[in-house]
């Protein structure tokens, strides 16, 4: 679905930060990106949902077999590209509801599927609240204005839920969560595996690994891949550190 | 005979004084005119005009729309769309001229046209023109003075809440170059709460030259709505002045798309805890030029003023807002906020926001703040990484900054319709 090619870019007029990134994602996996600070794990999520002022230098990103870098970022989601931000922005005057309804219209109308009504939105929007444990007083708010940082995590994992993608890159979603919060968000996330579906979790901590369990992990080091394992490679992260391992 | 000023010779020579008229009248209008003739139009050495061009005026004879001249033009096709959905009493002006009254008025309230006042309310018709308008500092108001044929008046008893709005509609029509005057009159009794919408809509090249003054006593409401349209060719320029009572509440919503140049004077003079709320929004593209001037005068305590003006400019155009907060000597306890932010969504659009304090009490809070910038990409990248096109996450986002202005306005009709003509802007092709 997803391969990454020696992918080397920059900051726009700044220092490279990706430094010859390759990974292959395949309908139905979970993934872990795992980095320290600074390892490049935010470019790559940026780079991937085609978010401006990168630099690529060289290398090949595909999506089903397309050039993703040359799509603009509504493209890529309406191919069914979905990034859960790691700072959700927050948009006063653009009321949560219609903005998702905005955004679910002009997917299903890239899929070929009809519109929904606001009484069909309305209903699939009930369910999907309960999964997450939104209040629905929220949705009727500007785009995560007055939301709690918790709040804007699961607001993220909610959009996920009604946009349907087909691969979901989390950046960072873990992070300000409290325990609770992450259960839930854990939860809803395991909800939403599904065989035809992939998902690449970047974290810098493992705790999220400890509910959602991927498939595979990788550490991300100073702008590239330097070790690749099955789910007991984030334990092994957890004891010895970043610093013990790759290098 | 004192010097006239070039551009206004042909005005001069277009007064015909009309012996018919009351002689108060009659003298206010020789006044005015002798007052227009000396100063002329104002130019960009006038402080307030500084941003403002009248070069348009300068270069044509605007001839001044006679009663016997006055076209119809047909609201339902030419204006529809315009017009505010709900029930509202509802007044048509074709050309400066009255064309249709709201048949059944409540008790409590007298609403027609000047001409019509003139004659029959004269208290009104003369509330509607002020020692400014014979002394010349308002150089248009002035000749607004002399040649005005008609316009609204709208006097409300004490104690009396209206069940809808006074709607005012005015379309301009002409072919050649016209000027159209009203004076519009004003007065809210005690206690009495009401909601006036007015709209300005035309075709063709005409002047709309309007004077509107009002007066909120004590106790009293008035929301204040004025949608312009105004064609693409057309000079809109607008003066209302306001004087509020004894803790009466002024709202004025003004939100301008239309004109090739327009100008909105706002005056406010707040009594003793009175509250003001002067807001609006301005979308422009092409070469529309458009200035907002609010002169905000707190002559007593205790009262509160906020601003709040927000602008979308496009292609070439230009916008300026001119804020002026007076806090006189023994006005304690003035609360005055004003904002003001522009959005340019071009690199040939320019904006002058003009702030302007003045303070002579001691014990008062006044703020002003402006900003001008483009969107918010990190908003913009969110809106498109969730499928959402670039241009409609550009409409959404342009709709949200200028709805902001619209938030506390208490229908939710009347904000539905001005919501309406913004994003009917927004669709539009660009010119």
């Amino acid at each position: 679905m997803l391969e990454i090619k020696n992918l080397h870019a920059s900051v726009e007029g700044g220092r490279e930060i990706l430094n010859g990134v390759s990974l292959k994602v395949k309908a139905g996996e979970v993934h872990a990106i795992m980095g320290p600070n600074g390892s490049g794990k935010s470019t790559l999520a940026g780079i991937l949902a085609g978010r401006d002022g990168y630099d690529i230098a060289s290398g090949a990103v595909t999506y089903d077999g397309q050039d993703l870098l040359t799509m603009p970022p509504e493209e890529r989601a309406r191919a069914g590209i979905f990034l859960a931000f790691q700072y959700p922005v927050e948009i006063p005057g653009v009321n949560n509801m219609y903005f998702l309804r905005v955004a679910l219209n002009a997917i299903r109308r890239a899929k070929s599927e009809p519109e929904l009504d606001a009484g069909q939105f309305l209903k699939s929007v009930r369910a999907k609240l309960k999964l997450l444990e939104i209040e629905d007083d929220l949705l009727q708010r500007g785009v995560n204005v007055g939301f709690s940082g918790g709040e804007k995590k699961r607001n993220e994992i909610f959009q996920m839920a009604m946009l349907e993608p087909r691969l979901a890159i989390l950046d960072e979603t873990d992070s300000g969560l409290d325990i609770d919060a992450l259960r839930i968000v854990a939860n809803g996330i395991n909800r939403l595996r599904a065989p035809d579906r992939a998902i690449v979790m970047i974290t810098h901590y493992q705790r999220l690994l400890d509910y959602v369990v991927p498939d595979f992990v990788h550490v991300l080091s100073e702008g590239r891949i330097v070790r690749s394992g099955d789910r007991s490679l984030a334990g092994e992260l957890e004891k010895t550190g970043y610093a013990g391992v790759g290098s | 005979m004192a010097a006239i000023k070039a551009e206004a010779v042909p005005y001069r020579d277009a007064f015909r004084a009309n012996p018919a008229e009351p002689a108060w009248l009659v003298d206010a209008r020789a006044k005015s005119l002798a007052a227009f003739g000396e100063r002329g139009f104002p130019s960009r050495r006038d402080e307030a005009w500084r941003f403002t061009s009248t070069r348009p005026l300068a270069e044509n004879f605007f001839v001044p729309v006679r009663r016997d001249l006055a076209v119809t033009a047909n609201e339902d096709t030419d204006f529809g769309k315009l017009g505010f959905e709900g029930p509202a009493y509802r007044l048509v002006f074709a050309n400066g001229i009255v064309r249709a009254l709201p048949s059944k008025l409540p008790p409590g309230l007298w609403l027609g046209s000047m001409s019509q006042a003139i004659s029959e309310r004269p208290e009104a018709a003369e509330f509607a023109i002020s020692e400014i308008d014979l002394g010349g500092t308002q150089p248009f108001a002035s000749l607004n003075a002399a040649l005005f044929a008609d316009g609204f008046v709208f006097d409300l008893d004490e104690g009396v809440a209206l069940d809808r709005p006074i709607e005012i509609v005015h379309l301009g029509k002409s072919a050649l170059p016209t000027s159209i005057y009203l004076r519009n009159s004003v007065r809210i009794g005690a206690g009495s709460e009401a909601t006036v919408i007015e709209t300005y809509v035309g075709q063709g090249a005409y002047w709309d030259n309007v004077v509107t003054n009002i007066a909120v006593a004590e106790g009293a409401s008035l929301t204040h709505i004025k949608l312009q349209d105004e064609s693409r060719e057309a000079v809109h320029f607008a003066s209302a002045r306001i004087s509020l009572g004894w803790s009466a509440r002024y709202r004025n919503f003004g939100l301008t798309l239309g004109a090739n140049l327009s100008r909105n004077d706002i005056q406010v003079l707040l009594g003793k805890g009175a509250h003001a709320n002067i807001a609006g929004a301005y979308l422009q593209r092409g070469d529309q030029d458009t200035t907002n001037a609010v002169v905000i005068d707190h002559a007593e305590p205790d009262a509160t003023t906020q601003e709040l003006f927000k602008g979308v400019l496009d292609e070439r155009s230009h916008g300026a807002f001119l804020g002026t907060i007076r806090v006189r000597e023994g006005a304690q306890k003035t609360d005055a906020k004003q904002t003001s932010r522009a959005l340019l969504l071009s690199d040939r659009a320019s904006v002058n926001i003009k702030p302007e304090l003045a303070i002579f009490a001691d014990d008062v809070k006044c703020t002003h703040g402006a900003a001008v910038g483009d969107l918010d990409k990190d908003a913009l990248f969110y809106l498109r990484a969730r499928g959402i096109g670039v241009d409609e996450a550009r409409r959404m986002l342009i709709e949200a900054f200028l709805l902001e202005t619209i938030d506390t306005i208490e229908s939710p009709e009347v904000r539905e319709h001005l919501a309406r003509q913004v994003r009917r802007w927004l669709a539009a092709e660009k010119a």
